[in-house]
């Protein structure tokens, strides 16, 4: 922006903020604040002192019958499940990365550790570059490593070791090592209270980075399969899991482990108008987007989780009929 | 209190939280182990006096203090020497063909062989490696062929690579010699995760991962180290410092003392050594190698050396040195000249022998130089493998787009240079 359209735009900014100067004030003031600012938000009293958030509705899919007995789950319980499976199945496989070891921040890896043992769940310093670079380390050794990023926020830090290293591992050493056995996990997305530093879904900075896969999925059954794919996968992979899902999403899910396949979208809903594609949380609010878009424009609309971002499955999306 | 501890002290131990009791007069905080002082104080960093240089051998390659000798039969001792200066040779001939524009790019190892070969010749061939770029006499001591060291520089059908990549970037899974990336400090806190790997594998394995002093101020560096302490992992970490990082002297790298004495910082027991005294870096790689593995923890050589040659065929160190500096280090204190007094000291070698080998060895390295550039480069379809496991359909795709233009239009690209 030019320096006499910024200053043209500070102008207006400014003019607004004064002329509404008032009426925040007003409306606080009639909401009761000066009566004592450490009143509680009580439920039936005023709208204005709960804090308000967006809402979204998470859809369950029915039951899954085919992978044998299922157990009412919410996503961090999922997580858990395929991680228990891992440790279970694959002797080499280790879970590391700040306060894992006490059952995780969200809770994602509780009672690992002492079921499997502090060699096998352990903390790291705090240091993502560090977390990462030693996961790729576990895995050229041949070894399985499952590293958590504690938020998605703070993956920058890694991004050389992501992008310079884990992905380009296989490629540039003709095939003689690799970090097939790495996975990355980190929580992602908006929660509504995270402000810039603990809502960020910064998939779009791996999209185009080739030697990894980057996966979301939308739902506990979703979460278990995708993660037990990524962590078996023979390449690199990054599975963000939507943090707003963690205790929200609840649905049944089969204890044993089960696969759900990497770069294979999902149509979840048939349409003939429109096609519109999200990933994680965004496919529930996509879900009621078709839904009104049916209801009050006569909008037929299809709607596909996309799942894996990268690679991704470009014959589900662009199918021609 | 200062950094002037001797070699590889103090003792390694459990840092344990410690016992709370609010009875006591003594700090309890969880994050330090120590006593009260009421005198303000501030610990003066100490790099008039820093951490003393473990050697061997003087300049002359005569052994100082005998029981330190490490007493090496005549065979290994001449195998040091042979890999040392076919390194050197080889160094010769491949910045030469980078002058003449046979192969791209090229980075020499003048001055720096000591540190290659002393500590590769003390570990276990199954120990991994992990390097930097400056290392390729490691490589060598491990018998990785000439042929295959061309065949990278070259980018032939030969390269175990596959010809991805700059010269100098080895790799060999045989010999266990992670393959060589460009960003600096990456290969360290990797390093660490393989020790840990191989700790909890009990494979009686240590993990050396080489770095310069440069690459030791990334963040990269910090991370493994700590990571290595904390997870108590079997690992060497052996610094060359060998003076400059391409034309930045030391003095604009750190103002402490040198990367020997940050290791204590973390925790790690960490030496010195005379990089150039290859008797030396033998020694301390020996014993670091026997505790690392035994003790479930890191160790820190900082190998002292210096860069006769430039960075790279890209650098012209004139720019920022002086000649006289250069050829002090290589008259004067030369990992080479070093061994070869020694060894003729010893009536091991003489000059009859240096003037047979240098022949040979040279022959050696033409003939492999004049294979590797007749050979065909790799096929063009080699760009679209190994990106992933399995090849997605788009990397397909274009792999077989690319077929195509090729078939329409091969006669303006040197496909004749290329296996179909």
């Amino acid at each position: 922006m030019g320096m006499a359209a910024t200053a043209a735009t500070a102008g207006r900014l400014l003019r607004l903020r004064a002329a509404g100067t008032e009426g925040p004030w007003r409306r606080l003031r009639a909401a009761g604040l000066p009566r004592g600012f450490l009143q509680p938000a009580s439920a039936d009293g005023d709208a204005a002192q709960r804090r308000q958030v967006a809402h979204f509705t998470f859809q369950p899919d029915p039951e899954p019958l085919e992978y044998g007995q299922t157990q009412k789950m919410n996503l961090f319980q999922a997580v858990t499940s395929a991680l228990d499976n891992s440790l279970a199945k694959d002797p080499t496989a280790v879970i590391f990365g700040e306060d894992v070891a006490f059952g995780g921040v969200f809770r994602c890896t509780v009672g690992l550790r002492d079921k499997y043992g502090k060699d096998r769940v352990f903390n790291t310093p705090l240091c993502e570059q560090g977390i990462v670079g030693f996961g790729i380390g576990i895995a050229v050794a041949g070894a399985t490593a499952i590293a958590e990023i504690q938020f998605a926020d703070y993956i920058f830090p890694a991004f050389d070791q992501i992008v310079n290293e884990a992905a380009k591992y296989r490629y540039r050493s003709g095939d003689l090592f690799n970090c097939g056995s790495l996975t990355i996990r980190s929580p992602w997305g908006c929660v509504g209270h995270g402000a810039l530093y603990h809502s960020q879904s910064p998939e779009a900075f791996f999209a185009h980075c080739p030697g990894i896969k980057v996966v979301i999925p939308r739902s506990p059954f979703q979460a278990k399969g995708l993660l037990l794919s990524c962590i078996e996968d023979k390449n690199p992979c990054i599975f963000f899991e939507p943090k707003i899902l963690y205790r929200a999403a609840v649905e049944q899910v089969p204890i044993e482990p089960y696969n759900i396949p990497l770069s294979q979208a999902e149509v979840i809903q048939e349409g003939s108008d429109v096609t519109l594609v999200a990933w994680g949380t965004q496919v529930h609010v996509i879900r009621e987007v078709a839904s009104m878009a049916h209801e009050k424009l006569g909008v037929s609309c299809e709607v596909i989780d996309l799942r894996t971002i990268i690679p991704w499955d470009v014959d589900t999306v662009c199918k021609l009929y | 209190m200062g950094v002037s501890s001797p070699a590889f002290s103090p003792q390694h131990s459990q840092r344990q939280q410690q016992h709370f009791s609010s009875l006591d007069d003594k700090p309890q905080f969880p994050g330090a182990s120590a006593e009260f002082i009421d005198k303000l104080e501030f610990i003066q960093p100490n790099v008039i006096s820093g951490i003393p240089i473990y050697r061997v051998m003087d300049r002359q390659g005569q052994i100082i203090n005998p029981s330190e000798d490490p007493h090496l039969p005549q065979e290994k001792v001449l195998k040091f020497y042979k890999t040392m200066t076919l390194l050197n040779t080889m160094d010769r001939i491949l910045y030469e063909s980078q002058r003449q524009g046979r192969i791209s790019f090229y980075m020499t190892n003048y001055g720096e062989e000591g540190t290659h070969v002393g500590s590769a010749a003390a570990l276990d061939n199954t120990d991994l490696v992990f390097g930097q770029y400056r290392e390729a006499g490691v490589l060598m001591y491990r018998n990785y062929p000439l042929e295959l060291f061309m065949a990278q520089c070259y980018g032939n059908v030969s390269d175990l690579g596959k010809g991805r990549q700059m010269p100098v970037h080895y790799g060999c899974r045989e010999r266990h010699f992670v393959t060589i990336s460009s960003p600096l400090a990456t290969q360290i806190p990797q390093a660490v995760g393989a020790a840990y790997a191989a700790k909890r594998a009990n494979a009686n394995r240590v993990i050396i991962c080489y770095f310069g002093e440069g690459a030791a101020s990334e963040g990269d560096a910090h991370a493994g180290f700590n990571f290595a302490a904390t997870l108590e992992c079997p690992i060497i970490f052996f610094c060359r410092n060998n003076g400059y990082a391409i034309s930045t002297p030391t003095s604009e790298q750190y103002r402490g003392d040198g990367i020997a004495a940050r290791g204590p910082g973390y925790g790690i027991l960490s030496i010195r050594v005379d990089g150039n005294d290859v008797f030396a870096v033998y020694n301390a790689t020996k014993e670091a190698r026997r505790r690392a593995v035994a003790e479930n923890q890191p160790f820190l050589i900082e190998a002292m050396t210096y860069r006769i040659g430039h960075h790279s065929t890209s650098d012209d160190s004139s720019a920022y040195r002086s000649v006289d500096e250069v050829n002090y280090w290589d008259k004067q204190d030369h990992p080479i000249s070093r061994l070869r007094q020694y060894l003729q000291s010893r009536g091991w070698w003489d000059d009859e022998q240096e003037k047979a080998w240098r022949k040979q060895s040279r022959r050696k390295v033409m003939e492999a130089f004049e294979q590797a550039e007749r050979k065909l480069k790799p096929s063009p379809s080699l760009l679209f493998s190994d990106v992933y496991q399995e090849m997605p359909t788009q990397l397909r795709k274009q792999q077989e787009s690319l077929a195509r233009h090729l078939q329409t239009y091969g006669e303006h690209y040197p496909l004749d240079h290329f296996e179909k």
